[in-house]
């Protein structure tokens, strides 16, 4: 069952689920759509972000329990598919300076980590925390490894990095907490580009390794 | 045009911000005390979505080489009479100074600050550096140009004490339960009620550190959600972070309450050893102080 909570008074919380799951990310952005499809009065924007979406409202038009009410109606009944888009490459050069401290972790080499890495297709899941930063699963079990115990201050944009079962790419320099092993050239975040990020939530990605 | 003569400790123009750009990772920004740059904007007969000058700690010294109109508002400054609409002559300086109490001043200009806009607004945005005229806070030699967004006769009254918010703590901020509730233990929200809670040092745009000696919540990261300003995560560690305007998009903490829209700009004022006390409130009530606060403006006093 949906979970529909404040978050504040001008917004609610749609929580679908709790696992990173492309099934969940499905029913997000198909009740993403919908909403888009036909929108609820007073609704004024919506972000979505792995199981979950977010539905900014105007106050003056509706109030939560009458939006809580027009959501639910989808519950059930949304369809959930991830779209069927190009897989675009992100050539990365694995040179991050957390790569030999996750192949120690991983009881690997680091071109062992990289295979790990590079040889799969990513779903994103999320963009967000900065601009343009792009979140994707799953990590292979195999180079999982905690966030970083005190985050670094200033992180590059376009830096790869790796939490948990997460990967990521920053999209602009930023404070941040993940394993770095990489960084691609790619731009993600552009604010004179329509849209500003170079990716959305559907998306899917592959990492390819440049010297 | 105005020229930044002394930029002082971090000044930025800003306006009502940019919402819904929120799913590329972009905070909503503008002001951070929305009401004191509301008022500044009115008392010089701005439109509303006119851009101003945000000020923290100590404000910039500022040379006009026209004449024009200006309303300083929000945390208090010595330097020049605030809540109301002065004129500033052509080839006079304006030095804000210190700010006290308070933290955040807001100078409009009649006519507002014409920078370009970016992504629907003349906001500075920290985190992705566009914004604001120069992607960056300003610095000394800086010029600026005023713009048209007149929408009336400044006011000639200053604004009423009646119809401010309190700049200084200890301040009581309403806070709606959620989204996150089943994170904590079923007594978690009263407990934080019922503790005073203190501003660290560590406060920005994006967010303030508050330390609770007294009260250590109990909770874990959690899948990564969608946040709004106002949010007030938990750490694994039992700290607290309030999210402010120019807010992460989306984070791994739960959240065990959000600030009421209506006290977002006190918790702009506060500056670090000041105490909050959270009071948890209904939508319905906070909905009601939304329309006291947004009262004041909508009619001219």
């Amino acid at each position: 069952m949906w979970q529909v909570a404040p978050a504040g008074d001008r917004a609610l919380l749609v929580t679908l689920g709790r696992t990173i799951d492309p099934g969940l990310l499905a029913q997000v952005l198909g009740l993403d759509q919908a909403l888009k499809d036909n929108p609820p009065a007073g609704l004024r924007s919506t972000v979505p972000a792995y199981a979950s979406l977010l539905c900014h409202y105007d106050a003056d038009v509706t109030d939560p329990a009458r939006l809580e009410e027009t959501i639910r109606q989808f519950e059930g009944t949304v369809k959930g598919a991830i779209p069927s888009g190009p897989v675009v490459d992100v050539p990365t050069r694995y040179d991050g300076p957390d790569l030999p401290e996750v192949a120690l972790k991983t009881n690997l080499t680091p071109a062992g980590v990289i295979e790990q890495h590079a040889g799969r297709e990513y779903l994103v899941y999320c963009v967000g925390f900065a601009p343009g930063f792009t979140y994707c699963g799953a990590l292979p079990e195999e180079i999982a490894v905690p966030r970083m115990a005190s985050p670094r201050l200033r992180v590059p944009a376009g830096s790869v990095g790796i939490a948990g079962r997460q990967t990521g790419i920053y999209g602009v320099e930023s404070p941040g907490g993940w394993n770095l092993i990489g960084r691609t050239a790619l731009r993600l975040f552009d604010p004179a580009a329509d849209p500003p990020a170079r990716f959305k939530p559907g998306d899917r990605l592959r990492f390819v390794p440049i010297p | 045009m105005i020229e930044v003569i002394d930029r002082g400790r971090w000044t930025t123009i800003q306006d009502r911000g940019r919402s819904g750009l929120e799913r590329f990772g972009i905070p909503p920004g503008g002001a951070a005390d929305w009401f004191a740059a509301s008022v500044a904007n009115e008392l010089v007969g701005n439109e509303p979505d006119a851009a101003l000058i945000e000020c923290t700690a100590t404000g910039p010294t500022l040379r006009f080489d026209v004449d024009a109109v200006a309303a300083v508002t929000g945390g208090r400054v010595a330097s020049i009479g605030d809540w109301q609409a002065v004129r500033v002559a052509r080839g006079s300086s304006l030095a804000i100074g210190t700010i006290a109490p308070g933290l955040r001043t807001y100078i409009a200009v009649r006519g507002g600050i014409d920078v370009p806009v970016v992504l629907g607004s003349r906001s500075f945005c920290q985190l992705g550096s566009f914004g604001g005229g120069f992607g960056r806070p300003l610095a000394a030699g800086d010029r600026l140009r005023i713009g048209q967004g007149i929408g009336h006769e400044p006011l000639i009254e200053p604004w009423p004490l009646s119809h401010r918010l309190p700049v200084q703590g200890p301040w009581e901020v309403h806070v709606i339960g959620g989204p996150q509730t089943d994170a904590f233990a079923g007594d978690a929200l009263e407990r934080l009620a019922a503790t005073a809670c203190r501003v660290t040092p560590a406060i920005d745009r994006m967010g303030l550190r508050l330390e609770t000696p007294t009260l250590r919540l109990r909770t874990q990261e959690i899948l990564t959600v969608p946040v709004t300003a106002g949010a007030i995560q938990v750490t694994p560690s039992g700290g607290l972070i309030v999210l402010h305007v120019d807010h992460q998009t989306s984070g791994g903490y739960p959240v065990i309450a959000t600030v009421g829209s209506a006290d977002l700009p006190l918790l702009a004022q506060a500056r670090p050893g000041d105490t909050v006390r959270f009071r948890i409130v209904d939508s319905i009530e906070a909905a009601r102080a939304w329309r006291r606060v947004s009262g004041w403006l909508a009619h001219d006093p």
